[in-house]
């Protein structure tokens, strides 16, 4: 409760000091424009930014459905079968040591600059946490737990949908988390690099003309974004009844991610 | 009219309970040579009996376990439940429980009790009266609505033997089941598994490595020899039930460990 507190404490403390210090004069305007100005930009162009939240929204959405669908997918036969893992895991392991956004101009050479290049690059880039952590979260289901349910008569199916889902949805989840936080800094980061639409592309065509107020109301926005997803992960993984024990399992494997033991080389 | 005694009944009564294995091999079969787990194992469990099998590890005993919950195929041999093979688990003739709980994290302790009954589609509130009943039986009346994690190890391994116990099988099967308790909560769930089958009258298979828990617990004690496994004695326990806490140190328990300990010392 007091840690809560504190948290927003600091928040709010960031905010007003957002605003003081380069009212204040202790900042240049072009380093960190006032939150006020900020904002004031922001509403200004507000049907340019509607526009352009438009597009990126659109971009995360389809990338999120391929990344998190095609990661959960290929994870979970990769997690329960040893032949496909043998033959996938080493593959997938050394590419997640690449830096995928080389590959982005290969992508735009390949399907022009309009959205379908950001989401085949977010895609591949929100893929790969998906589904190794979709895979671990298979393979590291306690097969006594399996046992169990076959000594009670429990068919193939029942003990799928019954046991090995329950099971994975932990560590599936906290692969989400991480996959999908990787999709929005894939449509991002594309859009900043080579495009002519969405968010990126409006903080990055502001920068080249120094016009600081509306790269920090494009950046806002980017942060609203994430906020939001992160939000909507943990509304669903209460929901999804997060139990103690799978929680923690689930939480291993996030930090494990998160550590950088199987951070990607952006 | 034909008199009713004449009539033949279609199937033959149930032998309630009774285990029967005969002549059972198994080979573990690997890239260099085969392995003999069990050789020509044969034995009579009679219903209602509460039976211990004790060895090295190594000796099979889990295996033999294992294949009597139609959980495993033996190589060689038949082994029969009330009369018939069980040549995959039977939820109806044989409940079993392991070594850990095995219980489903997601699950609170009285789902984790329904779950056999939840696989037949029994409706949920009969589902819910036979779970209530079995907690009850165990000495879990009131913890019903707990996560596994909110329970003591002892307390799971209550769970577990009533998630065994709630399809009413004839014979329940016991891997080394108190192996992960500490010793005190070892001695009350041995005191309270013969109350349990006291209560129940199941036959009940017990593997244990602990020669103590073998004597308290059994009607008979089946030892057996490591690989290849195979029974090397077969003692009754005449100890007067119920059994108690004073009998630990009599004449005739050390007796009847020590010979117990004789057999497995030769094979060690």
């Amino acid at each position: 409760m007091r840690a809560k507190t504190l948290r927003h404490l600091i928040v709010v403390g960031l905010i007003v000091l957002w605003e003081l210090l380069p009212r204040a004069g202790l900042i240049p305007e072009l380093f960190l424009p006032s939150l006020s100005s900020t904002l004031l930009a922001g509403w200004n162009e507000a049907a340019e930014y509607g526009h352009a939240l438009a597009v990126t929204l659109y971009e995360v959405a389809v990338s999120m459905a391929f990344a998190c669908g095609g990661g959960i997918l290929l994870g979970a036969i990769v997690g329960s079968l040893p032949r496909p893992r043998l033959l996938i895991m080493p593959m997938v392991s050394s590419l997640y040591a690449v830096p995928l956004v080389i590959l982005y101009p290969v992508f735009t050479v390949w399907l022009g600059i309009g959205s379908e290049s950001k989401i085949a690059f977010a895609s591949i880039y929100g893929f790969l946490p998906t589904m190794l952590a979709t895979a671990a979260g298979i393979q590291t289901i306690d097969p006594q737990l399996l046992l169990a349910a076959r000594s009670m008569g429990a068919t193939l199916n029942q003990r799928l949908v019954r046991v090995i889902i329950p099971a994975a949805i932990p560590t599936v989840l906290s692969g989400l988390r991480v996959g999908g936080a990787l999709v929005i800094v894939g449509v991002v980061v594309s859009e900043m690099l080579i495009s002519s639409a969405g968010i990126g592309y409006l903080i990055s065509r502001y920068r080249t003309i120094l016009d600081s107020p509306h790269v920090f109301a494009g950046v806002l926005l980017v942060l609203f974004m994430a906020i939001a997803f992160n939000t909507a992960i943990r509304w669903i993984e209460r929901k999804a009844a997060i139990w103690q024990t799978g929680m923690r399992a689930g939480q291993n494997a996030a930090d494990e991610i998160g550590s950088g033991a199987m951070q990607p080389a952006t | 009219m034909q008199p009713l005694a004449n009539v033949t009944p279609l199937k033959p009564p149930p032998r309630a309970g009774a285990i029967e294995v005969r002549n059972v091999g198994q080979v573990f079969r690997t890239r260099s040579q085969d392995v003999v787990a069990l050789e020509d194992v044969s034995l009579d469990i009679k219903p209602g009996r509460f039976v211990v099998l004790v060895g090295p590890s190594g000796c099979g005993k889990s295996t033999l376990l294992m294949m009597m919950a139609g959980l495993r195929a033996q190589t060689s041999g038949t082994i029969t439940i009330n009369g018939a093979p069980i040549p995959q688990p039977d939820p109806d003739r044989v409940g079993v429980v392991f070594q850990e709980p095995s219980l489903f994290p997601w699950l609170t302790a009285e789902d984790n009790v329904e779950f056999p009954l939840a696989l037949r589609g029994v409706a949920k509130a009969e589902r819910r009266d036979k779970a209530q009943d079995m907690l009850k039986l165990v000495g879990l009346d009131g913890f019903g609505r707990r996560h596994p994690h909110e329970l003591s190890g002892g307390m799971k391994q209550r769970v577990s033997i009533a998630r065994g116990l709630v399809q009413d099988p004839p014979v329940l099967l016991m891997d080394e089941p108190f192996a992960a308790l500490d010793e005190q909560t070892r001695m009350t769930m041995g005191d309270e598994l013969l109350r349990i089958w006291a209560t129940t009258g199941k036959t009940v298979v017990f593997v244990t490595h602990s020669l103590t828990e073998a004597v308290y617990l059994a009607d008979e004690v089946i030892v057996m020899s490591p690989r290849p496994g195979r029974i090397v004695d077969h003692l009754q326990v005449p100890l007067p039930r119920p059994r108690t806490y004073e009998m630990l140190s009599g004449d005739a328990f050390g007796a009847l460990r020590d010979r117990i300990w004789r057999h497995i010392r030769k094979s060690a």
